[in-house]
């Protein structure tokens, strides 16, 4: 059976996963900084999803009575202490350790990045839009920032299964999930469900991570987050924001949009401020590209 | 009975001397007894004396049985381990619990590396005492005999514990090494660093975090209470540093219907004089506006709940 060995190997990469190479030299830097301030720790932190993930699981592993789990990072800051914050970020902000294998991959990790940010950011103007609670608005950004953590995994950890799945996807003009599953017997959401359990992460997060392929069956308690991660995930993919291995994506039906109460129009307008908030990334991490 | 013996008071380092034997010199360690049950907060350099007295008295009852609790793993808190006698004798029990902050260190390997070569003659491997390490986080415990613990995760650089010890309908809570919690993002909109969902979030979380503290504090019989700084100093230098000033905490105690403030964790630079001077300046304070009662916290001193 490949895909209880291909689940191992991501459970064992999973223990170690470093932060994305992306983010890493800015880790490093706010990080070791000793007068870093929160703002500038609480960005760092919300453009890597591995990083953010990790925050998440500290916070809601440490607070046991609090019932409900925290998405916000302003609020793990404040309760769990700035050097707390710092600490942990700088042990996950490691070069990976395969990557000086010098395999090739089949997901460049500049484009996933570019792409997890566009679906965090998406969902969190969609959220806005639909005048969601100003408090629950970070779930939504978290959430599509995760929502394709499990192909860290798969990509890093599998790497020649993974080209050789993607090529699959591409022979076949399938979704990648799809051609995960059948190259791999394990497809990125379920990986994601390795990652989501080992972060101790549920609720709507979760949810988002294992459904935002299948939100037409998804019948949880977070369908709201869950369809729009799955929206915000076709609009990045449409509009070439990143790039994620994905194809042929999955098209959500006119249904999800009448679900969530928002005209599929929107995305329109959606489309100058997102760039806006990812060249500002851009511009703090000082990417050249 | 319930009650509650201090053995070291001092914050940071030990502070020997002509100018501190009044209030004492070391640092953090509390005995608490439950009828016939010991329970230690802090294994501070206070606990070396605690630790005699253990075998001077309580050994010919039986072997020492104990839980430990400690509230952080900084050093003033668990300096005096290497020299609990009762860790040398075979029989002695021991059940040390406490918070970390990262998740790769254990509290066993954070305790041990003081018990290493390195520091000391002895290794934690040579110890005579069945010592049994559990990290806790914010949680109820039930102790047995009608001794409970309830923990409160606190404010201070690495991650520390408050404890809520009740035991037939009374009270003993510790809430140091900690400050009040604040919003650390900029809430000025002309602030080049100001985010508006940071802010907000940053006055909620800070506003919901005191407020659970409160309700931890609410109605003990005995709260001891970091109050390292006075409110001037704490405002002019210390904010951000994890230790409370005279004045949060006589309100605090105050605001939840404390019937004892025992004033603690005192500054290394403070001496009896001005240990003396600042009780009396906080006891005339409050006289006649309120029922609650508040000293310093003196070491050998012990207090009925
Ligand atoms: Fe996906
Ligand atoms: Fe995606
Ligand atoms: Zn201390
Ligand atoms: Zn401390």
């Amino acid at each position: 059976m490949p895909g209880s060995e291909n689940i191992r190997r991501v459970r064992e990469y999973v223990v170690g996963m470093p932060s994305l190479p992306t983010t890493v030299t800015k880790v490093l830097e706010v990080c070791n900084n000793p007068k870093t301030s929160p703002i500038d720790l609480d960005n760092v932190i919300r453009l890597d999803p591995v990083l953010m993930g990790r925050v998440l699981k500290l916070i809601n592993s440490a607070y046991y009575g609090l019932g409900t789990q925290v998405t916000s990072l302003a609020r793990a800051i404040i309760m769990l202490g700035i050097n707390t914050v710092k600490n942990l970020a700088l042990s996950t902000a490691v070069v990976d350790r395969f990557s000086d294998k010098g395999a090739f991959r089949a997901i460049n990790m500049d484009g996933f990045w570019r792409h997890s940010l566009c679906v965090g950011v998406t969902a969190k103007l969609i959220a806005r839009r639909r005048g969601v609670d100003p408090k629950a608005v970070e779930e939504y950004f978290a959430a599509g920032l995760l929502h394709d953590v499990g192909k860290i995994p798969l990509n890093n950890a599998l790497p020649d299964e993974y080209v050789r799945t993607m090529a699959l996807a591409d022979r076949e003009r399938l979704p990648l999930f799809l051609a995960e599953k059948r190259a791999l017997d394990l497809d990125h959401c379920e990986a994601g469900r390795v990652v989501a359990e080992s972060w101790k992460l549920g609720g709507a997060i979760a949810d988002a991570i294992a459904f935002h392929h299948t939100h037409e069956s998804y019948r949880g308690d977070h369908g709201d987050v869950v369809r729009t991660v799955a929206v915000a995930n076709y609009f990045a993919n449409r509009e070439g924001i990143g790039f994620s291995g994905n194809l042929f994506p999955d098209k959500p039906g006119p249904e999800v949009y009448g679900l969530l109460d928002m005209e599929k129009s929107w995305l329109e307008e959606l489309e100058a401020p997102v760039a806006a908030e990812i060249e500002k990334a851009k511009v703090f991490l000082k990417l050249t590209h | 009975m319930f009650s509650l013996t201090i053995w070291g008071d001092r914050g940071s380092m030990p502070t020997p001397g002509p100018d501190t034997v009044l209030f004492g010199g070391n640092t953090s360690c509390l005995e608490i007894r439950a009828n016939g049950r010991l329970v230690i907060v802090d294994a501070g350099s206070g606990i070396r004396q605690l630790g005699d007295k253990l075998m001077r008295e309580d050994i010919k009852k039986g072997p020492i049985d104990a839980d430990i609790f400690v509230t952080h793993t900084h050093w003033d808190h668990i300096m005096g381990f290497p020299m609990f006698t009762p860790i040398y004798v075979p029989g002695t029990k021991l059940r040390i619990h406490g918070p970390i902050t990262y998740e790769e260190d254990t509290l066993d390997k954070i305790f041990g590396a003081q018990l290493s070569y390195r520091y000391w003659p002895v290794r934690q491997e040579e110890l005579g005492a069945k010592i049994e390490y559990e990290q806790i986080k914010e949680t109820t415990m039930d102790l047995g005999g009608g001794l409970t613990v309830q923990t409160k995760y606190l404010n201070h650089p690495i991650l520390c514990l408050g404890y809520r010890f009740e035991f037939e309908g009374k009270s003993i809570v510790t809430a140091y090494d900690t400050e009040p919690f604040r919003n650390v993002f900029p809430t000025d909109p002309a602030d080049p660093q100001y985010d508006a969902d940071a802010a907000r979030e940053g006055e909620e979380a800070a506003r919901e975090e005191n407020e659970k503290l409160l309700r931890f504090y609410r109605g003990a019989d005995i709260l001891v209470h970091d109050t390292q700084y006075t409110a001037k100093e704490y405002v002019a230098s210390k904010v951000g540093w994890g230790h409370s000033s005279f004045e949060y905490a006589v309100n605090a105690a105050h605001r939840t219907g404390v019937k004892r403030l025992l004033l603690f964790h005192h500054d290394p630079n403070r001496s009896d004089a001005e240990l003396q001077e600042l009780e009396i300046f906080y006891q005339e304070r409050v006289r006649g506006k309120t029922a609650l009662e508040l000293e310093m916290a003196r070491e050998g001193r012990t207090y009925i709940a």
